[in-house]
């Protein structure tokens, strides 16, 4: 009984968000309580089920031989699904003070909502099945969110990222029926499931299929060459940007990465090989590239989704190294550049709805205007480069530990990927400040004159956020320890 | 009581931050009262601490479980704390006068102050990760100072002191991660903290992450090929900011390297080694090629930020001879350098100020106009180019000793003779100002000269710092002692 407590998580946010439509709310204020309650208690329960997790997997349905859906929870579960559901209820928040500048909002906050089930299906999935199942659902409840505004551009945006998730997660595919044929089981064990003997002689076979399965899933996590409809799907409203496009969405598909490569290939089998050096070399082709195209673009919401490019592929470098360690500084990025991207990209969110301003040399002396806005934006901007003492340095560090301890000539040029790309990010990142704050001799005071900072809705989740920066840039050892302790396999 | 060493950093950067977030004060009195105030705290509190907390360490918190935040004030620290001091305080207080036509004071001082108490944070870091902790804020809080006048070049001036900077510092990032893994300690201690068990086969990969670290704080050292952004920042800021980042702000990096070389790898791992014989080679092209840009440039404030390239890779230089009399010598240089370039940039500062005339060809006849400004100026001058009884002399003749004596094939006699060489050009650009000051020749207009000597407030620093850089030279023996002991300790 406790077990079938999984599926309430993912079907409460489900069920709500399609009610949503249907039930007649009187004011808008009623939807939304309606929906932070909603929201809350979900998280509460997946706190509830993370604090007191059932030993046991749940099975919904069998289909032939092994194949089942089936929810289970173990360390990567409650890394991702405890991330997620301390954000989405801040996020929802912030959404509503975002959205009263859009329009239909109430099929806006349906596809929201469901998502967060949806998401909480990928986190809690036990096996490969389950987990491909929800990874093709989000994409088709995401897509309405992408092409939400409606806008020509949107509608274009949306049908590539249908397109290329679609895509993508054909190739994902394709590992799944190699999994069934050559592992012991599809279920998700550290250390991998592959039966070796079965293997035999078709190493290179597996490999191949390990590298393809790794680019499928890599397409969510833009990894390059896939990854340009993430700037594209940067016409949703900000909320979905935010939130889906810097920590759902796209750590889905990181999160599918680490379950592919340390639940299912296995290390041991993947470890030093071809396929390890090439799926480095591209993370770390996406880490510098991700950098470069942030700088050259002007828009603020697309270079921001750039930077999210680059930092994604920060976690799968961690991945790549195929070490207990590099897992800990995945997953600690995982967290950390959760946090600070969704603070910068609702600093991006709350300029857009108070100014209606879009790219980046309209922002210039904005920063006395919104200083609650600016001043979050000041510290993700510090935090992302990676200043000592706030959350990026940290998950830096632990990603650089675990590439000086590989050996690896090539991890190396990782760890110099990494400092190329703090580098880029200081420019992209700091010349909006230094243009926020100190706009230059000749500008004129009066353009601004009207500008205030966003209401309490939008300002506390920023608050709250850049709270969670400064305590895992300065307490991360509990964090930390936790990942360790998730990447031995005791959790 | 080993708190203490906390007070001089936490006061003046929390009364800088009071002063950038309180809101305009009503008159510039008040404003000046409060900095004053700050900075004689300040200073009494860091002459306490040096005085009753020597060589004790305070644990400040652990960033994680193997970086703790530590700080010990020890010989070295007390050097550049005591030159930053000096300089401060004079620089702040000829400010007094000298900001009264430039915009944003309140700004202008709270970034002053903050940048105190990081300086202060720098010279007293007890291990790589406060200093690093440090070095990166202090790069962040003084590029306002650069770019403070808020004009398109000093706009860009500061992006690029910024970028450059950054580099610098994800340089040394670089060779941190890997000299954590082959280190006891990152404490600074005298001599190596590499563990031999660990270091044992991987020589060269630890003198590779030296050479990336030595780069890296010679960056901020202004050292060839990294220096293009000292030229244009170091003009670009007001005089009094100038004075600071010229004369010790840049000192953050010889002091940076100083800890590296001697307190984290040791002398004795890079001696006789190709990183040695690099570093020298591009510490002499500096001293030269600096020298030789100054002579060249006719704006004074520029001439004298080149003067400052070359004359920091004399003590670069001396750093990397890695003989006792040529640290002591560089150490020393470090000192007069800080007094001599100070007088300089204020010298600079108060001849704009009065007369708004920047190129050295504008400048005869100004010793007619400014005697005491100009003495001063001529002073300092000879104490750069090392003429006795001046500091200058003191400290080249024991960087060309150590180099003479250390008997590094080649670079025992090119040293000294690049050294010499330079000196000519530093007098060739420095004194024909006290020349045609002073003697402006028979075809002068002597009808248009009025006395216009600046106020006591901006005459009495330079007169100050012009005193001590004599009383350095003709009383050698205190510090050259103090010194000696020192470079003996650590090599």
């Amino acid at each position: 009984m406790k077990e079938s407590i999984m599926l309430l998580v993912i079907l409460l946010p489900v069920i709500s968000g399609i009610l949503v439509p249907l039930l007649p709310f009187k004011k808008r204020r009623h939807m939304e309580i309606f929906l932070e309650i909603v929201v809350v208690i979900n998280s509460l329960l997946v706190w509830g089920i993370l604090l007191e997790f059932p030993e046991e997997s749940f099975t919904l349905a069998r289909f032939t031989g092994n194949l089942t859906i089936s929810f289970r929870v173990d360390g990567m579960t409650m890394v991702f699904a405890g991330l997620v559901s301390a954000l989405w209820p801040f996020a929802t928040l912030y959404a509503f003070e975002y959205m009263t500048r859009e329009e239909r909002e109430r099929s806006f906050f349906a596809f929201y909502t469901m998502t967060y089930g949806v998401t909480l299906g990928i986190a809690l999935a036990g096996n490969m099945l389950t987990m491909y199942f929800f990874y093709e659902l989000l994409t088709l409840v995401t897509v309405p969110l992408v092409m939400h505004t409606l806008s020509r551009e949107a509608i274009l945006a949306s049908r590539t990222y249908l397109y290329y998730s679609l895509g993508g997660a054909a190739f994902a595919f394709i590992s799944l029926i190699f999994l069934t044929i050559y592992g012991s089981t599809t279920d998700f064990i550290l250390g991998g499931a592959l039966d070796l003997e079965r293997v035999g002689e078709r190493t290179n076979t597996l490999l191949l299929v390990y590298v393809m399965a790794f680019l499928g899933f890599g397409v969510k996590a833009a990894i390059c060459p896939f990854n340009s409809w993430l700037p594209k799907a940067g016409v949703a409203p900000t909320p979905v940007t935010a939130l889906l496009h810097a920590v759902a969405v796209v750590k889905s598909g990181a999160f599918a990465i680490l379950r592919l490569t340390y639940f299912s290939f296995g290390t041991d089998f993947l470890e030093g090989t071809w396929a390890q050096s090439v799926v480095m070399a591209i993370t770390m082709f996406t880490i510098v590239y991700g950098c470069s195209r942030a700088v050259k673009e002007t828009h603020l919401k697309r270079r921001l989704a750039y930077s999210t490019i680059s930092n994604l592929s920060y976690i799968l470098f961690g991945a790549a190294l195929m070490s207990p360690a590099g897992m800990v500084g995945a997953l600690t990025h995982m967290v950390f550049h959760a946090v600070m991207k969704i603070a910068s990209f609702f600093c991006a969110g709350a300029v857009m709805h108070q100014t209606d301003r879009h790219y980046v040399h309209e922002l210039n002396g904005l920063g006395y205007k919104m200083p609650w806005v600016f001043g979050v934006f000041t510290l993700s901007a510090l935090a992302l480069m990676g200043v000592p003492g706030l959350a990026g340095f940290v998950s830096k560090w632990n990603l650089a530990l675990a590439a000086v301890e590989s050996g690896n000539p090539l991890s190396y040029g990782g760890i110099v990927c990494l400092l190329i790309s703090a580098l880029l990010t200081a420019v992209y990142m700091l010349t909006i400040v230094v243009r926020a704050f100190f706009p230059g001799k000749d500008f004129d005071d009066r353009a601004v004159s009207e500008i205030r900072d966003p209401g309490w809705k939008m300002v506390v989740p920023l608050v709250v956020f850049s709270a969670f920066i400064v305590v895992f840039g300065l307490y991360s050892s509990p964090f930390v320890e936790f990942f360790q302790k998730v990447a031995n396999g005791i959790y | 009581m080993s708190y203490f060493v906390l007070l001089p950093i936490l006061f003046p950067i929390l009364s800088g931050i009071f002063l950038l977030v309180r809101k305009e004060m009503k008159n510039r009195q008040s404003l000046l009262i409060t900095v004053g105030a700050a900075l004689v705290i300040t200073t009494v509190l860091a002459i306490t601490a040096m005085l009753t907390v020597r060589d004790e360490i305070f644990l400040v918190f652990n960033l994680t479980r193997t970086l703790p935040v530590l700080f010990k004030i020890d010989g070295v620290g007390v050097i550049f704390g005591i030159v930053g001091i000096i300089v401060f305080v004079c620089a702040g207080s000829f400010g007094f006068e000298y900001m009264k036509h430039e915009e944003h004071e309140k700004r202008y001082y709270g970034f002053y102050l903050i940048v105190f108490g990081i300086l202060m944070a720098l010279c007293f870091a007890g291990n790589l990760v406060t200093f690093y902790l440090f070095f990166e804020l202090l790069t962040l809080s003084s590029m306002p100072l650069v770019l403070h006048t808020g004009s398109k070049e000093a706009v860009m001036a500061g992006l690029k002191y910024l970028f450059y900077s950054l580099c610098g510092a994800y340089m040394v990032l670089f060779g941190f991660y890997f000299i954590n893994r082959y280190a006891n300690t990152l404490s600074f201690s005298e001599g190596s903290v590499l563990n031999p068990e660990l270091a044992a086969g991987h020589a060269s990969l630890l003198l590779g992450a030296a050479f990336v670290m030595i780069m890296g704080f010679s960056v901020k050292a202004g050292m060839f090929p990294m220096h293009a952004w000292l030229t244009a920042a170091h003009p670009a800021a007001p005089a009094p900011a100038s004075a600071v980042l010229s004369a010790v702000i840049v000192k953050a990096g010889v002091l940076g390297i100083i800890r590296v070389v001697y307190y984290l790898f040791g002398a004795s791992f890079l001696q006789g080694t190709w990183v040695q014989s690099v570093w020298m080679t591009l510490a002499l092209i500096t001293v030269f090629m600096g020298s030789l840009l100054a002579y060249r440039e006719p704006v004074l404030k520029k001439r004298l930020a080149y003067s400052t390239v070359s004359q920091i890779s004399y003590i670069l230089f001396g750093l990397a001879v890695m003989d006792p009399d040529a640290l002591t010598g560089g150490m020393l240089h470090v000192i007069c350098h800080s007094l001599v370039k100070a007088v300089l940039f204020l010298c600079a500062g108060a001849i704009i100020y009065k007369t708004g005339k920047t190129r050295a060809d504008e400048l005869r006849g100004i010793g007619k106009e400014m005697p005491v400004l100009l003495w001063c100026y001529t002073v300092a001058s000879l104490g750069l180019v090392g003429i006795p009884p001046t500091g200058g002399f003191v400290s080249k003749w024991y960087l060309a000793a150590g180099a003479l004596s250390s008997g590094i094939p080649g670079f025992f006699w090119i040293g000294p003779a690049v050294l010499l060489i330079s000196a000519l050009l530093t007098a060739g650009y420095l004194l024909p100002i006290t020349i045609s000051g002073f003697f402006p020749g028979e075809d002068f207009d002597y009808g248009g000269l009025k006395k216009r000597e600046p106020g006591v407030l901006m005459t009495l620093p330079i007169a100050l710092l012009t005193a001590l850089s004599v009383l350095a030279g003709l009383f050698p023996n205190v510090l050259t002692d103090f010194i000696a002991r020192l470079a003996a300790d650590i090599l």
